[in-house]
C-alpha cells in the first residue's frame, strides 16, 4: 500500500525526528502532527535553561519548513480499525501510518490533594523552578539520578544549600560504584549534601520531606526528580500492547498494523523482556527507524543507541555503550582527579570531565572491540 | 538568516551535520565546522539550517 497520510502524535525529539526523516527520505504525502505544544528539546532544560532564562527560546522547535499540518490538541483516542486518531478538539485524523511519540511525563510523589510539588519536564517547569531557585536559600532534591543531580548542581551554583535524598547511593544503579563515587565527591565539594533515605513530601503546599526515620527536613524549594512515566494513557483501550510503554520491535513496529512508536513512550522488546531507555539518543534513533519503516525502506539505524550524556557539578560526562557500567574501568587517558577517558572492558567508553566528540568516542569503542580488549 | 554556533557548548553530537550537510560538518577530530560562520545562509539552506538548530541536543546553535 502506498502511504499517503502519516500522522505523528507528539512532536518533540522522537516525533520531530520522524517528521524530518520522512521528508529527508523523500516522502511527499500528507504529514499531520498532533501535539498541543511546539516541540521541546529537553536536555538543556536542566542545564543551560535552569541557569539562564536567555536560553529558554532555544529549546522550542520549529517544524515550519517541513510542510506539516500541526493540530494543536492532545490525542485522546486511537481507533485502530478505522485507522483514526481522535483529538481533544474533536478533530479526527485518518492515517495510512501512525507514529506514537507522546514521550513521558514527570513522575510525582505528592499525596492526592497535596499542592506545590515541583518537577522538571517542560519549559514551564524549568521557568518555575528557575524562579524558585532565584528566591530560595535552600533546596531539597528527592531522587539522586541524573536529573536530580543536574538540578542539585544548578541550585548549588546559585548559592543554595542543597540536600539530595535517595534510598540508593546516587547514580550508582546506572554508572556503577567507581564513577558514581567520583561524581558525588565533586558534588559534595560544591556543597551538595546527601541523605540515604526514602522521602515523603510534607506540607501543603510542600515545604519539606519526612525521612524514613521520621526526621523532617525543610527547605524553600523541594523538587521531585523521581523518574518519568510514559504518556500512553490515551492508548489504554486501543489494542496496543503496553508494558511501561508501547512495545516495539527492531523496526519500531507495534503489535498493530500500520502503527509505530518511538522515544520515551516506547519500550523495545528484547527476547522475553522489554527494555526502557528514556534517553535522547534513543528518541532520535527510534524516530529514524520508524520513519524508514513507515516508508517500507530498509532500516539503517539501530533501535537502541547506547549513548548518553549529562553534566553534573560542572563536569560533562558522555557514555558510549550500554548502561549500567559494572566493575572497575581501565583508564585510557588520565586527566587527573578521576577525570579522563575510561573504558569498561570493550563494551563502554566514557569521557568524564574532558571534551571529546561523540564520533571520536564511538571510534575508540570500535577500536577496543576490534582488538577484543578486556 | 544567520546561524550562530556556540563552540564551547557544542558537544560534537553531529546532528546538525546530518540535517544541514552543506552548512555544518565535523572535522576528523569530531569538532564542529560551520561553513557560514558570521555570514548569511544562502536562501536555499535556510530550511535545513532551521532543522539543524532544532536537532542540536545542547542548543548550541541559534538563529541570529
Ligand atoms: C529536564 C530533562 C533533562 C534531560 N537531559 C537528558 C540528557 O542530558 N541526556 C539524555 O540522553 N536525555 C536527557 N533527557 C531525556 C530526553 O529529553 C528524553 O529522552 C526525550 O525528550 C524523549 O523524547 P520524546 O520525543 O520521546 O518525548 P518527549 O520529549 O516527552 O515529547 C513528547 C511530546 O508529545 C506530546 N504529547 C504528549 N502527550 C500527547 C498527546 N496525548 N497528544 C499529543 N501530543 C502529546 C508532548 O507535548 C511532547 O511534545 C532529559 C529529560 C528531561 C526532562
Ligand atoms: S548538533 Fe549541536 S552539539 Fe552536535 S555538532 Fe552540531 S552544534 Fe555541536
Amino acid at each position: 500500500m502506498t502511504v499517503r497520510t502519516v500522522v505523528v502524535v507528539g512532536g518533540s525529539t522522537a516525533g520531530a525526528t520522524v517528521l524530518r526523516d520522512l521528508r529527508a527520505r523523500g516522502y511527499e504525502g500528507r504529514l499531520t502532527l498532533v501535539d498541543p505544544e511546539r516541540g521541546t528539546n529537553r536536555p538543556p532544560l536542566s542545564k543551560a535553561v535552569l541557569a539562564d532564562a536567555g536560553h529558554e527560546a532555544t529549546v522550542r522547535m520549529d517544524h515550519s519548513s517541513l510542510d506539516v499540518e500541526h493540530v494543536q490538541a492532545s490525542a485522546t483516542r486511537l481507533d485502530h480499525e478505522a485507522r483514526t486518531v481522535i483529538a481533544s478538539d474533536g478533530s479526527e485524523h485518518r492515517f495510512d501510518a501512525l507514529v506514537v511519540a507522546t514521550g513521558s511525563r514527570a513522575r510525582r510523589i505528592a499525596e492526592a490533594g497535596q499542592t506545590g510539588e515541583i518537577v522538571l519536564r517542560t519549559v514551564e517547569d524549568a521557568r518555575h523552578l528557575r524562579e524558585r531557585i532565584a528566591d530560595a536559600s535552600s533546596a531539597i532534591v528527592v531522587g539522586g539520578g541524573f536529573l536530580g543531580l543536574e538540578v542539585a548542581t544548578a541550585a548549588a551554583k546559585a548559592g543554595l544549600a542543597v540536600t539530595v535524598v535517595d534510598v540508593d547511593p546516587p547514580l550508582q544503579r546506572l554508572l556503577g560504584e567507581h564513577l558514581a563515587a567520583s561524581i558525588c565527591e565533586r558534588a559534595a565539594a560544591l556543597g551538595i549534601a546527601f541523605r540515604r533515605s526514602g522521602a515523603a513530601l510534607v506540607g501543603g503546599p510542600v515545604r519539606g520531606v519526612r525521612l524514613d526515620d521520621g526526621e523532617e527536613i525543610m527547605a524553600d524549594a523541594v523538587v521531585s526528580c523521581v523518574g518519568d512515566e510514559p504518556a500512553t494513557d490515551w492508548l489504554r483501550d486501543s489494542g496496543l500492547e503496553l508494558e511501561q510503554g508501547v512495545v516495539i520491535d527492531d523496526h519500531a513496529r507495534t503489535n498493530l498494523a500500520d502503527v509505530y512508536a518511538a522515544g520515551d513512550a516506547a519500550v523495545v522488546r528484547v527476547g522475553d523482556t522489554v527494555v526502557r531507555g528514556p534517553f535522547w539518543a534513543n528518541a532520535v534513533t527510534q524516530g529514524r527507524v520508524a520513519a524508514a519503516s513507515v516508508l517500507g525502506l530498509p532500516v539503517d539505524a539501530p533501535v537502541v543507541d547506547h549513548y548518553f550524556w549529562t553534566e553534573i557539578a560542572g563536569l560533562p560526562l558522555k557514555v558510549v555503550g550500554p548502561l549500567p557500567l559494572e566493575g572497575e574501568p581501565r583508564v585510557l587517558e588520565d586527566a587527573g582527579e578521576g577525570t579522563g577517558l575510561l573504558a569498561w572492558g570493550s563494551s563502554a567508553v566514557v569521557a568524564y570531565g574532558i571534551r571529546r566528540s561523540v564520533p571520536r568516542l564511538r571510534a575508540v569503542l570500535r577500536e577496543l572491540s576490534e582488538r577484543g580488549a578486556g | 538568516m544567520r546561524i550562530i554556533a556556540d563552540y564551547d557548548r557544542c558537544e560534537g553530537h553531529g546532528l546538525c551535520a546530518d540535517q544541514a550537510p552543506d552548512v555544518f560538518d565535523l572535522d576528523d577530530e569530531g569538532d564542529l565546522i560551520h561553513h557560514f560562520d558570521g555570514a548569511e545562509l544562502p536562501a536555499e539552506q535556510e530550511a535545513a539550517g532551521q532543522r539543524a538548530i532544532d536537532a542540536c541536543p545542547v542548543a548550541a546553535l541559534r538563529a541570529g
